[in-house]
C-alpha cells in the first residue's frame, strides 16, 4: 500500500492554465480587493492630496491612469502564474501569486461545496467560474475563474462522488430511494420583489452611507429642501408650514428611495430563482448580474430557520434559511451568509415551506406542530422587568420634569403588549421519525422564528436557572448548535433536565457524521 | 410525536457530583480582583489628593462605600468559587457555575474541535491554569473551566484526545466494515 503511494505521489504533475478571458475574471477581482482593502489604508493620502495638492484634476488622472496600468500588468502576471491541476491523490493543486508565489493543496474530502458563478462578463463567451468552498472561510476558498460550464460541472460530479464514496456507509437505502426522486422549486421576480420590501437590505445600505452622512445632509438642505420649501411657497402659498410640508416630502421620497433600493438588490441577488433538489443535494441558481450556483448537502444543514418578520406576516411570506456550520458564532454566522455557503430560500408561502422542509424533514407540517409553551413565570417575570419598571421609571422622570404623566400609561400598555405578545411565541416541541429525533424552537414578538433541527447535530447543552426559578422547579434551556444556538426560557426543570440528557445521548450514541 | 417517557436508562446530568476547583482557586480569584481594585482605589486617592473638591465632597462616600464594595465582592468570589465544579466523564465534560444565574453544561468529547490551555502571571506562580473547550459555532470557547490545576488541565487535555482518536478508530473501523 505504501509502494503504491509513493508511485502516486512520484507521478508527474500535469499543470493546467486558464482560459485567457480569465483574465477579466482577475482584473474585477483586484479592483474589487482594491476598493475593498486597498481604499482605506490610503485615506490619509486621500486627505493629503484634497488638502495639500494643487492642479488635483491632472495628479487625480495621473494617479488613476498609473494604478490602472499597474492593475493590468499586475492581473496579467498573475494570469500567467496561475495554474491549476487535478492530481491523482484526489487533490486540487494550484499555483498562484505575483511577488509571493503561492502553492494551494486542497483536497477533494475538504471541499465543502463547489459553486458554479457565472458572471455578466462571462456571458458572451460561456465561461464560469468554479469555486470550491473549504471550511467556511473566505481565505480557504479555491476560484477556477474562466472555465467551460462543462468542465466546472464535471469538476463538481467528480468532488461529490469522491466524498459519497467516502461517506457510503451513512447513506442508507431509505436514501438511495429519495435519491432518484428530483424537486424543484421556481420563484418569480415578482414574488423576489416582494422579498425586498421584507429584508432589511435597505437598511445595510443606509448604514454603509452612515459616515458620509454630514454631507448627505448638507447635501439635501441646500439643493432639496430648500427648493421644496421654495415650490410648496410658491405654490400653495404656504408660508408657516411649508418647510415642515417640504421635510416630510423628503422623508416619504428617501423611504420611497430605500425601498426601491432594496427590491433593486433583492432583484439582483435572486433574479430567475430556481432551486432542485436531488441525490440529498440542494442546487440552488441565483442572480441578475452574475448567476450563481450553490450547491449543498444535505447532511452539511445544520438547522433550518424559518423567519417572518411584520411585512412577511401583512405579504403572508417566509424566508427559510439553510445553515452550514460556522465556527465563531454571531460574526461568522452573518460572515457564512455573505460568503453564500447558506442556503436562502427568499419568499415563500407556508406551503412552499412544508414542502422544501420535508425535502429534509419528511415529517414536517408546520401546521401539526404542538409546541409546548414556555410556564407563565415569564410572562410575570418579562412584565415586571420590561414593562412595568420602564413605565415607573417614565412616571418619575414625567413627574419630575412636569409632562403628562399618562405616557406612562401608554409605556406601560405599549411595553406589556410586546412582552405578552414574546411570551405567546415562545415554544418547542419535540418529534420522532424512523428512529431518528427533531426539536423544533419557536420564538418571535411581532414577527416569527422557527429552528428547526435534528438533536444529534448539537454541540453542547446547557440549563440555566436562578434562585427563584429553582424554588418553581423551572430552567432555561440552551443547545449550542454549529449554526447558532436554540434557547427556550422558563420550562419545567424536569422537561429541561430531560431534553439536555437526551440530546447528549443522541450526540453521544449517534455515530452519523454531523458535519 | 415525541414520547419522553419510554427511556428509562437514559443518564442524568442532574445526578453528576462535580469535583470542586483547585486548592487554591479561591486565592487566585481574590488576587485577580485585587488586581483590579487597587489600582482603581489608587486612582480614587490620587484624584482626592489633587483636586480638594471633588475630595470634600466625594471622600466620605468613598471611605465607606470602598470598603463595603471590596468586601461584597470577596464574599461573592467565595461563593462563586464553591458555587463552581466540573466533571469528566467518558463521552462528556460538565461544568457549572453561576450564583445568581447558576449553568450547568454538558459538553460532549465526540463536539470537540479543539482545546486550548491559558496559564497568566498569577496562574503561573500558583500552579494553576484555565482550559477552553471549542466545539463549531460557538461565539468563544464552549467550555472554559478556569482555575484547575495544571495538571489536572494537562490530564483533561490528553483525555480529550484520546477519547478523539478512539472516536476517529472507531469511524474508520466503522467505514471498513
Amino acid at each position: 500500500m505504501s509502494n503504491a503511494t509513493l508511485e502516486d505521489k512520484a507521478s508527474p504533475i500535469y499543470w493546467q492554465k486558464v482560459s485567457p478571458w480569465a483574465l477579466l475574471y482577475f482584473v474585477v477581482h483586484f479592483s474589487v480587493r482594491f476598493v475593498k482593502d486597498g481604499l482605506l489604508n490610503l485615506l490619509p493620502m486621500l486627505v493629503v492630496f484634497v488638502t495639500q495638492v494643487e492642479n488635483k484634476l491632472f495628479w487625480a488622472q495621473a494617479a488613476g491612469g498609473i494604478a490602472l496600468i499597474s492593475l493590468l500588468i499586475y492581473s496579467f502576471l498573475y494570469y500567467l502564474n496561475f495554474k491549476f491541476s487535478i492530481s491523482s491523490d484526489n487533490e486540487i493543486l494550484l499555483n498562484k501569486g505575483v511577488f509571493k508565489k503561492e502553492r494551494l493543496t486542497l483536497k477533494f474530502g475538504r471541499v465543502q461545496n463547489v459553486n458554479i458563478a457565472e458572471p455578466f462578463y462571462f456571458t458572451p463567451v460561456d465561461l464560469v467560474n468554479c469555486i470550491f468552498d473549504a471550511a467556511g472561510s473566505v481565505s480557504q476558498e479555491v476560484v477556477l475563474p474562466g472555465v467551460t460550464k462543462d468542465y466546472a460541472q464535471q469538476m463538481r460530479k467528480q468532488i461529490f462522488d469522491f466524498k459519497a464514496q467516502q461517506q457510503q456507509e451513512v447513506q442508507n437505502t431509505e436514501q438511495s430511494k429519495t435519491d432518484t426522486i428530483e424537486n424543484s422549486l421556481s420563484i418569480s421576480n415578482k414574488e423576489i420583489a416582494k422579498f425586498g420590501l421584507m429584508s432589511n437590505m435597505a437598511i445595510l445600505a443606509m448604514a454603509a452611507l452612515a459616515p458620509f452622512i454630514n454631507l448627505i445632509v448638507d447635501f439635501l438642505e441646500k439643493q432639496i429642501i430648500a427648493k421644496v420649501e421654495g415650490f410648496y411657497q410658491q405654490e400653495f402659498g404656504m408660508l408657516a408650514s411649508a418647510a415642515t410640508f417640504a421635510m416630510i416630502t423628503l422623508i416619504v421620497l428617501l423611504v420611497f428611495a430605500a425601498v426601491m433600493l432594496s427590491v433593486t438588490m433583492s432583484l439582483i441577488r435572486f433574479y430567475n430563482f430556481e432551486l432542485y433538489f436531488k441525490g440529498q443535494k440542494f442546487k440552488r441558481i441565483a442572480g441578475l448580474l452574475e448567476r450563481h450556483q450553490l450547491s449543498m448537502s444535505m447532511d452539511k444543514v445544520q438547522s433550518i430557520v424559518i423567519k417572518q418578520n411584520l411585512m412577511g406576516r401583512l405579504l403572508k411570506r417566509f424566508t427559510v434559511e439553510c445553515l452550514q456550520a460556522s465556527s465563531g458564532g454571531i460574526v461568522a454566522g452573518v460572515a457564512a451568509k455573505q460568503n453564500k455557503q447558506t442556503l436562502v430560500l427568499p419568499v415563500l408561502n407556508s406551503e412552499q415551506v412544508d414542502s422544501v422542509c420535508q425535502w429534509i424533514y419528511p415529517w414536517f407540517n408546520s401546521k401539526k406542530l404542538a409546541f409546548k409553551r414556555a410556564e407563565r413565570a415569564l410572562l410575570y417575570k418579562n412584565l415586571g422587568f420590561y414593562s412595568l419598571l420602564p413605565s415607573v421609571l417614565v412616571f418619575g422622570f414625567c413627574f419630575i420634569t412636569d409632562i403628562n404623566t399618562l405616557i406612562s400609561l401608554g409605556v406601560l400598555v405599549v411595553f406589556s403588549g410586546l412582552v405578552t405578545l414574546s411570551y405567546q411565541r415562545y415554544g418547542y416541541y419535540m418529534h420522532e421519525d424512523n428512529g431518528r429525533f427533531y426539536m423544533v424552537v419557536r420564538k418571535g414578538m411581532i414577527g416569527v422564528h422557527y429552528r428547526v433541527f435534528e438533536l444529534y447535530k448539537a454541540q453542547s447543552a446547557r440549563s440555566i436557572s436562578t434562585y427563584l426559578m429553582r424554588k418553581s422547579s423551572l430552567k432555561s434551556l440552551y443547545i449550542q448548535l454549529a449554526s447558532g444556538f436554540a434557547f427556550m426560557p422558563y420550562i419545567k426543570q424536569q422537561d429541561a433536565d430531560f431534553i439536555i440528557d437526551f440530546t447528549i445521548k443522541q450526540i453521544e450514541s449517534d455515530t452519523r457524521s454531523w458535519m | 410525536m415525541f414520547n419522553n417517557q419510554q427511556i428509562m436508562d437514559l443518564p442524568k446530568h442532574s445526578d453528576i457530583s462535580f469535583k470542586p476547583l483547585a486548592d487554591k482557586a479561591l486565592l487566585h480569584t481574590q488576587l485577580s480582583s485585587l488586581l483590579f481594585y487597587i489600582p482603581l482605589i489608587g486612582a480614587l486617592i490620587a484624584v482626592c489628593y489633587f483636586n480638594e473638591a471633588f475630595a470634600n465632597n466625594a471622600q466620605t462616600y468613598l471611605l465607606i462605600g470602598m470598603p463595603i464594595l471590596v468586601a461584597v465582592s470577596m464574599a461573592y468570589n467565595i461563593i462563586s468559587v464553591r458555587l463552581r465544579g466540573f466533571a469528566v466523564r467518558d463521552h462528556d465534560i460538565a461544568f457549572k457555575k453561576g450564583v445568581i444565574w447558576q449553568q450547568v453544561t454538558v459538553l460532549p468529547l465526540a463536539r470537540v474541535q479543539h482545546m486550548e490551555i491559558h496559564q497568566g502571571p498569577i496562574e503561573r506562580k500558583l500552579s494553576l491554569a484555565s482550559i477552553k473547550l471549542f466545539s463549531a459555532g460557538g461565539v468563544s470557547a464552549d467550555l472554559q473551566i478556569s482555575e484547575l490545576t495544571h495538571d489536572d488541565c494537562k490530564n483533561m487535555r490528553q483525555f480529550v484526545q484520546n477519547y478523539r482518536q478512539d472516536d476517529a478508530t472507531t469511524q474508520a473501523a466503522l467505514v471498513d466494515e
